[in-house]
């Protein structure tokens, strides 16, 4: 064994010294190694990381460490979406109960939440239309003996405000357009509002005139919005229970048996905010959190731009005392002596580098009061139009209790995506029945003077003598739940009853239907375990679960990590196959500088092994030591990320850091994986220079020149 | 005495493209234990090639060359080079030391692939034989410190190390002036008689033949004769032999 050692002390002794006997080759060599092992040590650090924060992100924010779905669905699972409104087509799972019982007879469940996914376009008014329900609530209250003139007067005059707003525009539209892009019913529409006697008609024949105003008029505000929203239904308990970060932000959260909405704070900022205010806001985070400048960013640019176009957005909500307050206020700010608001409104709003903070801090100081900067409130009711499984517009009123946010994934869109919704009313906007919504439909049917009859008696129902006019024959829905909207689109009269204010048993939450399920388990490490177990004691139960894990579950998002892994590895190949190369020449120049040196080692008794080893050795220590000096090198980078931070750049990374930075990890895989892949290749490119040192003959040794 | 060489009849052909260059033609020579024999002739006589079959660096094409009473031409690759570790050292013309190494580690080196003495016991034998060519001084010098001859001093202890049964010189004194070639053969000689080792050198210095206890004289690939050591100076040149302008083989 000693003497094992000694030789190899000796193998080593030549091969180092041969190293410093060729220190420039041995430096090039050893800097491409050491670079490679840095960007491996660093490279996994970072992506290891990523997918950690990432892993916390999707985990704590939807998918929970496993999710499971009916295995015969259409699609596959995507709780993030693959960037799609729609939801993934699935099938559903007839009682939660019944895969809930199942799924935690596996050892390693904590909890299972259960779930429905989709999308809706929501309607979201208009300035004028929330204007003229207001006037028209006032008229309403004065009719009933209310004394409301004075709110009455304050009202008209915010809607003779809007109509002045709405002429000027059209105006601009007719100039700087053609006379033709105004139509004559527009013209004359606008022509009337503004005629002197107008509001006089209004006091005479109050609601006639709002009819006009509402069918006329409030149609050429344009400034409707339709909010693209995704949202989860789910049972918010157990959704708060096992997603602890999920925090509220403003209102409160949806009281146990309410129906009830809660939107993502980021949603309720990008889409419900006023416009201008959202992309003040914008510009600010850009300034402040990620150290942009308007001067140099095209994006910036883009959006003052866009708010000094659109101020109409802000002159419609204003009636003629805020004009002036607006117009006192911003002649003040700005200097100017200019009467006109919007004009005011848009010299404001066109900051740069050196105006940006002050005039944000006085919009939401001294304009923002004034104005509604939300379109939805919390306590609003929202109506949500969905189109169920079956193809029929499915419509529910739910009130908006307030909003919520994953705690440390407050910015990022990814997290913020999603909305939440009972899981009641999510089982009816997907056309699926509840005890409710069943005695609904036969009041409906009662009221309606409906009654079922048989296919083959038909036409004797109908068509026969004493058959009434005003009775209907529904078609028998495919799904019990689809029953109203089918009911609704027959009739066009049906009525939407009002449900914001309706409770539920909260015993449906664990007995309805469901489309999918949130897992958490106890140990994470036993996931791939622990999805077979939960498929296993679906088929026990007689159902047919389908178990992805969270990375999977969270669509093209979860690959990412994948996608980043892989061009890491691609790099880190290229690099090495370079290294590889490199390394097998200089090993190669070097046997061949060397021949009479080994030809005489051959000659005084050393086997063709000696060699090999002499060789693999010198490519190993150059492999180890530059390898070891970069993985240092690596490792020293990563602890000073780890101090430091990386800066989540834009809302996506935000995502994948689960925060507003990435502060790094350095395991010791990482180390072990760079060392791994370099003494491997360091091993690997010895193999032929190797080759060709057994073949030098010891006769080499008599023939030549030392 | 029991013979450490024996060649029997042996011919070695190189080829070179579609041609067949015979470098030995039906040799045969038996070299008793304790010989201090000198290889003579000119440049392509065969003198190189029949060392290198000796040392068991080469097999012949025919005949049969036995080392230590064993043929080496049946031998595997492996045991030829096992035979070199522990019976044959090996003196070359260009010292071909180890560079990177220092003289202690040179001479040490074999030793170390033979893998069976101890470090006490290496260091016992290296510092003998250091003593005994003379530069224990230069033990940690790099071959490139040292001279010509110094360096042949290293490469004899080196072919010592192992106590080796033969030692194959191969023109050991051609690089060395005259003194230091003096100095070189008179110490290969004090081994020799001292350590009782074989050594067999090739050389066409007639200096050196007058150390050589028998010569055998070689002219194109062919034993002309074998003569004692006053004969073959007697003979002079390079042993009364004709020069043959080629290439050493």
């Amino acid at each position: 064994m000693r003497g094992y050692f000694d030789t190899l002390k000796v193998i080593v002794l030549i091969a180092f010294r041969n190293l410093f006997a060729s220190w420039l080759k041995t430096l090039i060599v050893g800097g491409i190694i050491l670079f490679g092992s840095m960007l491996v040590v660093v490279g996994t650090a970072l992506v290891d990381s990523v997918d950690a924060s990432m892993s916390r992100s999707i985990i704590g924010s939807v998918a929970g460490h496993i999710q499971v779905y009916n295995a015969k669905s259409a699609d596959e699972l995507a709780v993030m979406g693959n960037f799609q409104m729609e939801g993934a087509d699935l099938a559903q799972i007839d009682d939660f109960k019944v895969m809930r019982d199942a799924i935690m007879t596996v050892p390693n469940v904590k909890d299972v939440v259960p779930m429905g996914l989709s999308g809706a376009m929501v309607p979201a008014g208009n300035t004028v239309d929330v204007m003229l329900e207001k006037l028209r609530d006032l008229v309403r209250r004065k009719q009933a003996g209310e004394d409301v003139r004075a709110a009455i007067e304050s009202q008209k005059d915010h809607v003779r405000q809007i109509v002045g707003v709405l002429s000027v525009d059209f105006a601009n539209i007719g100039k700087v357009l053609s006379e033709r892009a105004v139509s004559s019913d527009e013209r004359e529409a606008i022509r009337r509002a503004t005629a002197p006697g107008f509001w006089n008609e209004f006091d005479k024949d109050p609601l006639g005139t709002l009819e006009f105003l509402e069918n006329r008029i409030a149609p050429l505000a344009s400034d409707a919005e339709i909010l693209f929203l995704r949202y989860v239904g789910t049972d918010l308990a157990a959704f708060s229970r096992s997603f602890d970060r999920m925090k509220i932000v403003d209102g409160t959260t949806i009281p146990p048996g309410k129906r009830g909405f809660l939107f993502s704070k980021w949603i309720y900022e990008q889409q419900v905010k006023l416009k201008t205010a959202h992309r003040l806001d914008d510009i600010r985070d850009a300034i402040v959190k990620r150290g942009k400048t308007i001067a140099k960013d095209p994006d910036l640019q883009r959006q003052i731009k866009l708010n000094t176009t659109e101020v109409k957005e802000i002159l419609l909500q204003l009636d003629s005392q805020q004009v002036a307050m607006f117009r006192d206020k911003l002649q003040r700010e700005l200097g100017s002596k200019e009467s006109d608001v919007s004009k005011l409104l848009a010299e404001f709003l066109r900051v740069d580098d050196s105006t940006i903070m002050r005039r944000y801090r006085f919009f939401y100081d001294e304009l923002a009061p004034s104005l509604t900067l939300y379109r939805v409130r919390v306590g609003d009711t929202l109506t949500i139009k969905a189109f169920t499984r079956s193809g029929y517009v499915q419509s529910v009123n739910l009130r908006v209790y307030g909003t919520f946010a994953f705690e440390g994934l407050e910015d990022s869109h990814l997290a913020g995506e999603l909305n939440i919704m009972d899981l009641v009313s999510f089982r009816e906007l997907y056309g699926f029945s509840t005890p409710e919504r069943d005695k609904e439909i036969q009041a409906i049917k009662a009221s309606a003077g409906l009654k079922e009859i048989d296919r083959d008696k038909v036409e004797a129902e109908l068509f026969a003598a004493g058959a009434s006019d005003d009775s209907a024959t529904p078609e028998k829905p495919n799904s019990i739940g689809d029953a109203e909207a089918a009911l609704r689109s027959l009739s066009g009269r049906a009525k939407l009853v009002k449900r914001e204010n309706e409770s539920y048993d909260p015993a449906q939450l664990e007995q309805g239907v469901v489309l999918n399920g949130a897992v958490i388990v106890k140990d994470p490490r036993q996931i791939r375990q622990t999805m077979a177990d939960i498929e296993a004691a679906g088929r026990k139960a007689g159902l047919t679960l389908k178990a992805i894990d969270w990375q999977k579950a969270s669509g093209l998002v979860g690959q990412f990590v994948t996608m980043i892994r892989a061009v890491l590895y691609i790099s880190v190949l290229i690099i090495f196959a370079v290294a590889l190369v490199i390394i097998n020449n200089a090993l190669v120049m070097a046997t061949l500088e060397r021949m009479a040196e080994i030809g005489t080692l051959r000659a005084v008794g050393a086997q063709r092994r000696f060699l090999l080893g002499m060789l693999l050795v010198e490519a190993l220590a150059v492999g180890g030591l530059f390898g070891g000096l970069g993985s240092a090198l690596g490792a020293g980078i990563v602890a000073i990320l780890r101090v430091v931070g990386i800066p989540a750049f834009n809302d996506i990374f935000y995502f994948f850091f689960s925060g507003p930075r990435l502060h790094p990890g350095l395991s010791v895989t990482n180390v072990a994986i760079a060392l791994t892949i370099v003494l491997v290749v360091s091993a690997a490119s010895s193999i032929y220079p190797g080759i060709l040192a057994m073949r030098v003959s010891p006769r080499q040794a008599m023939q030549s020149d030392e | 005495m029991a013979n450490i060489v024996s060649v029997q009849n042996v011919s070695k052909n190189y080829t070179l493209g579609t041609f067949v260059v015979p470098a030995l033609r039906g040799v045969s020579l038996d070299v008793e234990e304790g010989e201090f024999l000198a290889i003579a002739g000119p440049s392509g006589s065969g003198k190189t090639t029949l060392l290198n079959l000796i040392g068991c660096v080469d097999t012949p094409t025919e005949g049969i060359v036995r080392i230590a009473g064993k043929v080496t031409q049946t031998m595997s690759e492996r045991e030829r080079t096992r035979l070199r570790l522990h019976t044959i050292g090996f003196i070359f013309q260009s010292f071909n030391l180890v560079s990177v190494l220092s003289v202690f580690q040179n001479i040490e080196l074999p030793l170390l692939l033979q893998r069976s003495a101890a470090a006490k016991e290496r260091r016992t034998r290296v510092e003998g034989l250091l003593d005994r060519v003379g530069i224990r001084e230069y033990a940690k010098h790099r071959p490139s410190e040292l001279s010509g001859g110094q360096r042949q001093r290293v490469a004899i202890a080196r072919a010592l190390v192992t106590r080796p049964q033969l030692v194959l010189a191969d023109e050991p004194t051609a690089n060395l002036d005259s003194v230091t070639g003096t100095n070189i053969l008179d110490l290969m000689k004090e081994l020799n008689r001292t350590e009782k080792t074989t050594f067999i050198f090739s050389t066409h210095d007639a200096r050196v033949w007058s150390y050589a206890s028998s010569v055998v004289r070689l002219a194109d690939g062919k034993l002309v004769d074998r003569v004692s050591a006053e004969e073959a100076v007697r003979l002079g040149g390079v042993g009364g032999l004709p020069q043959n302008p080629s290439a050493r083989t």
